[in-house]
């Protein structure tokens, strides 16, 4: 008996120990977690800025986590599953909605009226994008455009003249297949099938890619898709674009900056967005080496933008936050701090408040400089920003868009006509299913 | 007898202690996500919501509805069919140069076992695509003896799968290292005494190797088809399950449902038929056994 107690009286001790270290570790916010995805040159401009974070509070404990897209998201709705999200989490404009729907990220309008952001130097419609019914969820790091990458040393050793943005489509065409011819090389690199690029097609034409309810596609006029595939499949046949069994082996369609031909010299033009240029010029040896233009992608031929201005990708608060004032303290930082943006150097996008770029602007290395042209180019003449995609897109997409357009059409299984047929009967059933 | 039966209760309690920590295993990471996957497969679950019961709707939509689901299983039976007795006959062949008495011949052992090692490894997937990238060593090779391949094999619809069913192949190292031990349980007199009648090579393999090695050919085959159907992350890395979904197996599609597009209930719906047909070729296997595998102490008694 005696035992029992003394065993009772043991265990209580200890778990009031235990308890109570708990509640001291809630009560000093200490630490908080960080997560976003990117390419090697965005960690290591991050973790700089981390550095210096914690440099400055070095009562925190700031831990990280970062991965390539598809892996970042896995790893994202694994924690979102568990309950264990990050305080600090990136976010895309994709999905954004999807996320306040489901009470994953938190509205920061409390913060910001805490005084923690501060966004007295940030003008309304760069936030826009973040608000869902008139509440923040989402800061934006910068603004963002799809875009042409162009070598212009090539187009020179090919007696080609630098297309400007208001190119067509049917240039387009005109000047890979001259680049090919003249040097030899693929005239473009890879991602003509993008789905970005089908998009933009229908941005162009005035219409969005899908209906107001998301339950189908948002136009009736197919023959604008059917011409794009028939144009890349001339190109294909011609030699003048990597032929897509290379497209899927050696570039991974596009996905892999670090990989792209044009990166090799093995290409004269490459479609991305403006955010990245940093990264693939790092990749192709710096503007020492080599010399990029960057022009909008090309138009239909009623020469109207078919590229619009986007949330490069904001910083939300979880819901799991553990820490979630550190963490407002943390995006506050990475907006309004110029050292911070020193470090962080636009990689993410042409940053939101205006001193920064002030600041920023002159310093600007030479591929910043060109994103931040490029931005106040087209923020000038661009497409209204559509809807966000609906549920069920990644299923179209992964399931349907890249089977039977990318692949489909270009190994030869579909004629365009067909596959583009599969295609809206598919995006009516999955989108259907699931909206 | 109390007594007795006291004792033996003793003797089951302390038995089930003993294998308490395989117990705990697999009641924790096999039985009960088992019953888990067999409920979500069932639901529509996002992984952000609540699954909401969906009846037969996943497995309904995965037969009648679902293209690249019968792709992914023709692409995955073609893979397993031909990559299982390649490996199993390469790494009988294997183990049976190196069941000789030469100099060195546990170096070679050790050796020839390394690929099985490295081989389900990232770093192996990689070294891969870098052999059959377009402008990769292979490629190159066939250029030193004057062959220009225009082909590029991990894009190439009629060549992505080889380049995986080679790779796997050369991982031969653990059915080979059974067999060796198979080998060895052969009796020398055996071979002599054929020998002393005068059997060819080919005559001792047939009627001697062959039959003695029957229940280790069995159980690497069991296990090789178990493989074959759940290969992974050979063609996650490789070829993405690329092209055209000649390489998109089971296993790779299942994850995509899940963990890419979120389609956690019918990647659970497709766990489960996977369950069941690999449960079904296993016991078709056992079940024909009894015709082809010998048994030595059985035959003895």
């Amino acid at each position: 008996m005696k035992r029992i107690a003394t065993v009772l009286a043991l265990t209580v001790t200890v778990s009031a120990l235990v308890f109570a270290t708990g509640e001291q570790e809630a009560a000093t916010p200490d630490e908080f977690r960080a997560m976003w995805w990117g390419s090697q040159n965005r960690h290591e401009r991050t973790i700089a800025t981390l550095d210096l974070y914690s440099e400055l509070h070095p009562e925190l404990t700031i831990t990280h986590e970062f991965a390539g897209w598809t892996d970042y998201w896995t790893k994202l709705t694994t924690m979102a599953a568990g309950r264990n999200l990050p305080d600090v989490i990136q976010q895309d404009y994709a999905y954004l909605t999807e996320w306040q729907s489901r009470d994953l990220i938190q509205p920061l309008d409390p913060y910001i009226e805490a005084g923690l952001l501060d966004f007295s130097n940030v003008a309304e419609a760069s936030l826009e994008g973040g608000r869902i019914d008139g509440q923040l969820y989402g800061v934006n790091l910068g603004i963002n455009a799809q875009a042409m990458v162009l070598d212009a040393a090539m187009f020179e050793a090919a007696g080609i003249p630098l297309p400007d943005d208001s190119w067509t489509w049917g240039e387009f065409e005109q000047i890979v297949l001259q680049l090919h011819e003249e040097l030899g090389i693929f005239g473009f690199g890879t991602g003509l099938l993008n789905e970005q690029i089908w998009k933009s097609l229908y941005l162009g034409a005035g219409v969005t890619p899908f209906n107001a309810q998301g339950t189908a596609l948002g136009y009736d006029n197919d023959q604008i898709l059917i011409e794009h595939l028939e144009m890349v499949m001339r190109l294909q046949e011609a030699g003048a674009i990597p032929h897509i069994s290379r497209e899927a082996s050696d570039y991974a369609h596009g996905d892999t900056l670090e990989t792209q031909p044009i990166v090799f010299g093995d290409a004269a033009i490459l479609s991305t967005w403006s955010n990245q240029l940093t990264a693939l010029w790092t990749a192709a040896g710096g503007p020492d080496e080599r010399d990029f233009v960057m022009i909008t992608l090309p138009r239909l031929d009623n020469r109207a933008p078919t590229h619009y201005v986007k949330p490069a990708m904001f910083f939300s608060i979880s819901r799991d936050a553990t820490n979630p004032v550190e963490a407002a303290r943390f995006i506050d930082f990475v907006t309004n701090d110029l050292a911070a943006n020193q470090i962080l150097m636009a990689e993410r996008g042409v940053p939101i408040a205006a001193q920064v770029r002030d600041t920023l602007s002159p310093q600007l290395e030479r591929p910043q400089q060109v994103v931040f042209d490029y931005m106040t180019r087209v923020a000038e003449d661009s497409a209204p920003i559509p809807p966000p995609d609906p549920a069920g897109y990644t299923d179209l997409i992964q399931n349907v868009y890249e089977p039977v357009i990318r692949d489909g059409v270009r190994f030869g299984v579909h004629t365009p006509a067909e596959a583009v047929a599969i295609f809206r009967e598919q995006t009516a059933q999955i989108l259907g299913a699931a909206n | 007898m109390p007594a007795s039966t006291d004792q033996r209760r003793r003797n089951t309690i302390a038995g089930y202690l003993f294998i308490s920590p395989w117990l705990v295993g697999f009641l924790g990471l096999t039985l009960v996500p088992i019953v888990g996957i067999i409920y979500l497969s069932f639901t529509s679950y996002d992984i952000f919501t609540a699954p909401q019961w969906s009846g037969w709707g996943n497995f309904v939509r995965m037969f009648t509805g679902d293209a690249r689901y019968w792709r992914s299983v023709g692409a995955t039976l073609y893979f397993a069919t031909v990559s299982v007795p390649l490996k199993l006959a390469f790494a009988l062949l294997v183990a049976m140069i190196l069941n000789t008495r030469h100099r060195g011949i546990d170096l070679y052992r050790a050796v020839y076992y390394t690929p099985s090692i490295l081989g389900t490894s990232v770093a192996v997937a990689v070294m891969w695509r870098e052999l059959f990238g377009f402008d990769g060593l292979v490629n190159a090779l066939l250029q030193r003896i004057g062959i220009t391949s225009e082909i590029a094999w991990l894009g190439d619809p009629r060549t992505a799968i080889w380049t995986l069913i080679l790779l796997v192949v050369w991982q031969f190292g653990s059915p080979m290292l059974i067999f060796l031990a198979g080998l060895k349980q052969i009796p020398e007199e055996l071979y002599e005494s054929a020998h002393i009648d005068g059997a060819g090579g080919l005559r001792k393999f047939l009627w001697i190797t062959l039959p003695l090695l029957s229940p280790v050919i069995f159980f690497n085959l069991v296990m090789q088809i178990i493989f074959g159907l759940t290969v992974f992350t050979q063609p996650f890395i490789i070829t993405e399950g690329g092209p055209l979904d000649t390489t998109n197996f089971y296993a790779l599609y299942l994850y995509r449902r899940a963990f890419e597009t979120f389609q956690m209930g019918y990647g659970a719906a497709m766990a489960v038929i996977l369950l069941l047909v690999v449960a079904l070729f296993t016991g078709l296997v056992f079940k024909t056994s009894s015709l082809w595998v010998f048994y030595e102490t059985k035959e003895g008694r």
